[in-house]
């Protein structure tokens, strides 16, 4: 693997962070920020997993034993949530 | 050896002629693997072999059996007449929670891993576990919580709040003695010990099946096994987050259980439960594998709709994670939730409905021989039935109304939990042959049938007809005392029907028959095969089933013939080619090995740090200096268990079948399923959080740093560091030593700076009157975060450990250990990825 591939994704990650503070300070609805800047993490987190752990390269199998966690790790969190509303 | 060419019928195909036993006893030599020989003490320290950890398991699990039973014994002593007083109240509330926590975590599932441990590679092909010395840890770990267990009734007594740990209960305020703490700190030490375990049996039985063991035609109990600690590797990464939250509340201060204005007893219902239903089918599969096995064994023919048992297993395994909330139906949680939450209980009945009917019809097809182990099986799937219908009942929201808290639930769930005691206990008669190389007793075995059927329906059954009995609680209304007199009765006799089994088991190890390699005549499974007990490596060749039943290969050469990828993929490989992947690591030509003293070491150290942890807010010197010693001696034994790597040699290549994982060396493997349940454990974290912002109302939340800018600067760090860690890879497969170095050093300080910035962020918050016990925003904050340094710290440590071996030349040729390292260490970084705007910026 080239080391110009993992330079341009360190960028790309160094970009974004910054920018989700910047959206912070943009003066946004509360919710549109909260959703931009979760996006902005959850796609440098794909960025991570895929390339610096080189996820894109494994076998799929991988990639859906982590997904499964994380599924597992969002019901609960969702669910839970959900759970104590409109009581 | 008998010709080692004669195929073998085997699970997964028909078993149409009996297995012959391999031959004579054949105890091979130990010594040249570095192994002392059985009769010597250090061996038992020093073994990584599976089946001495097997032996090991259950030997422990049954003193824990004990240890339960007699607290069992205790309770219903104090329940023959309302309101008895044999013990104290606070006695016997410790009674009643440690015995729950005894028999669920110490006793039932260590018993079943025993059986786990001892016979999946046999039934597999394998020559034992992926990672021998996590086997042996795992071991360790499980015993020295169990100790752990032992020494909190001695510090002011043990938790007394229920095996369910209930919160506000579980806090300091109302159980302030230390021993509550421990007892928690031993489950926790538990947890790490299943964890490993999953992490170690994932890996073998994904990776490690011999050629033509396809997962289809894998032997049930193997299934049962896979499927548990699937489970296992999810659920207790939620326990685990519970515990650590549980134990910083009462050791470090934070108030997320205390909390009186925000959810914390339903937040800890949540985790735990999270958690306690899977727990159900994971302490229940291995005993639904064992009697699967013995149903087979025993009717002489293959189980009925053996492809859709398989099918409903998997299927109760997702479903188990989408039940949890039936545990909290008298909760505040809201009606709608309760209702989908009824709906999937009433569901995950069906697929067992299935198991349950091959099971009856197999006997139906087949010729029963009423053999002990058979006896057992049968009577666990009587009992499992009782406790499924009546578990039925407790799914209805509305009828839970009426039955939460009574003896129903404790009549219940003991015909589930204890009819799979029943299951493992005709697994121990079954297997006692090929573990001892002797027969048990089969008239005492019959008798302790009789006494043990007797008995658990002489103590269960009055429960369900005295349910209105309060749970956890011994006055009852005195209308009910010839129930529970009854119960009291056959509690005895159910204990006692131990001591036979006992006196049978010893009795027959000095002076049993020998037993063959086969002593059931009808078998199909590949432990059979070998002689009983097995030599140290299993095989006396290379099992394969390839030809559709087992053989044993003399040489070690490619398979004759490309088979198609398990993966799927298309492609087709051949053994030799799998050598080249697999043999790299290790080489080809070296023998295993099969001692190791380091894992014993690293859970003494670990022993030493929890006790110390449990009084440590008592500020006692005996407790600091203990947590001292223990991580002085965790960073003594972790460093030299890492520098016997290179010496120690588990079982490597060629493997047969691997799908889906055939691409990926075990290591590697081993290393993405803990990160999987890190991610559970850090989903946890993040789910208790956003969970209590809802309850405490989410815009009124404050954030804690002021700034998001120190937490900015540190995603810089960190994301630097990462890419650090790509370089040091990069330089390391160029063969550059100053490149490698030159990266880990910048890791190194970079992580450094990363901690450091963030030491001044605590310290600043500190001096502003901000600290763990503040709020509960203080609260989740510094811990959540906190976990998260911690992983760094130990990201670091290991970091320091490279460094000093890459100064001397190392990972040039093998560039592995960097790139394994790295996986955590960009796992680390993602989760900051979420941290830094969850507790920095929304």
């Amino acid at each position: 693997m080239n080391t110009r591939l993992y330079t341009v994704i360190y960028g790309v990650l160094f970009v974004f962070a910054t920018l989700q503070v910047a959206v912070e300070f943009a003066g946004l609805d509360y919710w549109t920020a909260f959703g931009v800047i979760m996006a902005l993490s959850a796609v440098k987190a794909l960025l991570v997993a895929a390339y610096f752990q080189h996820l894109r390269y494994e076998p799929r199998a991988i990639t859906y034993v982590v997904t499964i966690g994380l599924v597992a790790a969002l019901a609960l969190t969702l669910a839970a949530a959900y759970s104590i509303t409109g009581t | 050896m008998s010709d080692d060419t004669t195929p073998r019928e085997t699970d997964g195909g028909h078993a149409t002629a009996d297995l012959p036993a391999t031959g004579d006893h054949v105890h091979e030599s130990s010594h040249e693997h570095g192994l002392p020989p059985m009769e010597s003490i250090r061996r038992w320290f020093v073994t990584t072999n599976h089946k001495d950890v097997g032996i090991l398991y259950v030997v422990t699990a049954l003193f824990f059996l004990v240890f339960g039973g007699v607290l069992a014994l205790l309770i219903r002593v104090q329940l023959l007449e309302p309101g008895g007083t044999i013990l104290t109240d606070a006695a016997y509330n410790q009674a009643v929670s440690s015995h729950g926590l005894l028999m669920v975590f110490w006793f039932l599932s260590p018993f079943a891993f025993g059986f786990a441990n001892y016979v999946v590679p046999l039934q597999i092909g394998a020559k034992d576990l992926a990672f021998p010395r996590l086997n042996a840890l795992s071991y360790w770990l499980y015993l020295f919580s169990g100790v752990l267990f032992g020494i909190s009734f001695f510090q002011g007594g043990t938790f007394s709040g229920g095996w369910t740990m209930y919160a506000p209960l579980n806090v300091p305020i109302y159980m302030p003695n230390i021993g509550a703490t421990t007892a928690i700190l031993a489950l926790l030490m538990f947890t790490a010990s299943v964890t490993v375990g999953s992490v170690n049996f994932l890996t073998t039985i994904h990776r490690m099946r011999a050629p033509g063991l396809t997962l289809r035609r894998m032997p049930l109990f193997t299934w049962t096994i896979l499927l548990t600690v699937w489970m296992m590797l999810f659920a207790f990464a939620a326990l685990l987050a519970a515990l650590i939250i549980l134990s910083s509340d009462r050791i470090l201060g934070t108030v997320y259980f205390a909390a009186t204005d925000a959810g914390g007893s339903v937040l800890w219902a949540h985790l735990f439960w999270f958690f306690g239903h899977p727990e159900v089918y994971i302490v229940f599969f291995p005993a639904l594998g064992a009697m699967a096995e013995i149903f087979q064994t025993f009717t002489g023919r293959r189980i009925v709709g053996r492809k859709w048992f398989i099918a409903a297993m998997v299927l109760v395994a997702l479903q188990s994670f989408l039940v949890w909330m039936h545990h909290m139906f008298l909760t505040s949680i809201n009606l709608p939730v309760k209702t989908l939450f009824m709906a999937t209980t009433i569901g995950i009945s069906l697929p067992f409905d299935l198991m349950v009917f091959a099971l009856i019809y197999t006997t139906i097809k087949g010729r029963i021989r009423f053999k002990t182990p058979f006896l057992f099986a049968f009577g666990a799937l009587a009992l499992f039935i009782l406790g499924g219908i009546t578990g039925v009942f407790l799914g209805a929201v509305v009828l839970d109304f009426e039955f939460r808290g009574t003896y129903w639930v404790v009549a219940h769930f003991h015909y589930v939990m204890v009819g799979g005691v029943t299951g493992l206990v005709g697994a121990i008669y079954y297997w006692y042959p090929k573990m001892t190389g002797r027969m048990y007793d089969e008239f005492l075995g019959k008798v302790h049938f009789g006494m043990y059927f007797v008995g658990f329906n002489l103590v269960y059954f009055p429960m369900f007809l005295a349910w209105e009995t309060p749970r956890r609680v011994f006055d009852y209304p005195a209308v009910f005392q010839p129930w529970h007199q009854l119960a009291t009765a056959g509690a005895f006799l159910l204990g006692a029907s131990f001591l036979v089994m006992f006196y049978n088991f010893y009795v027959s190890l000095v002076s049993g028959e020998e037993a063959a390699g086969d002593p059931w005549r009808y078998v199909t499974t590949a432990e059979w095969a070998v002689p009983s007990p097995p030599p140290l490596e299993n095989y006396p060749g290379r099992p394969s089933y390839d030809g559709g039943s087992l053989q044993f290969l003399e040489d070690m050469g490619p398979r004759p013939s490309g088979i198609a990828a398990a993966d799927g993929s298309g492609e087709t490989r051949s053994d030799g080619g799998v050598a080249a992947v697999d043999g790299a690591l290790t080489g080809e030509s070296h023998e295993e090995s099969h001692a190791s003293i380091w894992p014993f070491g690293i859970s003494v150290a670990g022993f030493l740090v929890l006790l110390g942890l449990s009084g440590l807010p008592s500020g006692a010197t005996l407790y600091v200096t203990l947590t001292v010693a223990g991580f002085g001696l965790g960073l003594y034994t972790l460093v030299g268990m890492a520098r016997e790597s290179q010496t120690f040699h588990g079982p490597s290549g060629p493997f047969g079948e691997s799908w889906p994982f055939a691409r990926v060396e075990n290591t590697k493997l081993g290393m993405w399923f803990f990160l999987a349940s890190d991610v559970v454990l850090f989903g946890a974290f993040i789910g208790a959080y956003v969970f209590i912002r809802v309850a405490f109302g989410w815009s009124a939340w404050e954030i804690v740093p002021h700034d998001p800018i120190p937490g900015l600067m540190n995603t810089y760090i960190l994301l630097t560091s990462s890419f650090a860690v790509v370089l040091a890879m990069v330089a390391a497969q160029k063969g550059s030593r100053n490149g490698l170095v030159v990266s880990l050093l910048v890791t190194l300080l970079l992580g450094v700076g990363f901690l450091g910035n963030k030491g001044i962020e605590w310290y600043e918050l500190y001096h502003e009157g901000q600290w763990l016990s503040t709020s509960v925003e203080t609260s989740t904050y510094f811990l959540t975060t906190g976990l998260h340094a911690a992983h760094v710290i130990v990201g670091l440590v290991i970091v320091c450990y490279m460094l000093v071996r890459a100064w001397g030349g190392a990972y040039l040729d093998d560039d592995r250990p960097v790139e394994y390292f790295g996986l955590y260490w960009h796992f680390v970084d993602i989760v900051w990825l979420f941290l830094f705007p969850l507790f920095y910026i929304l």
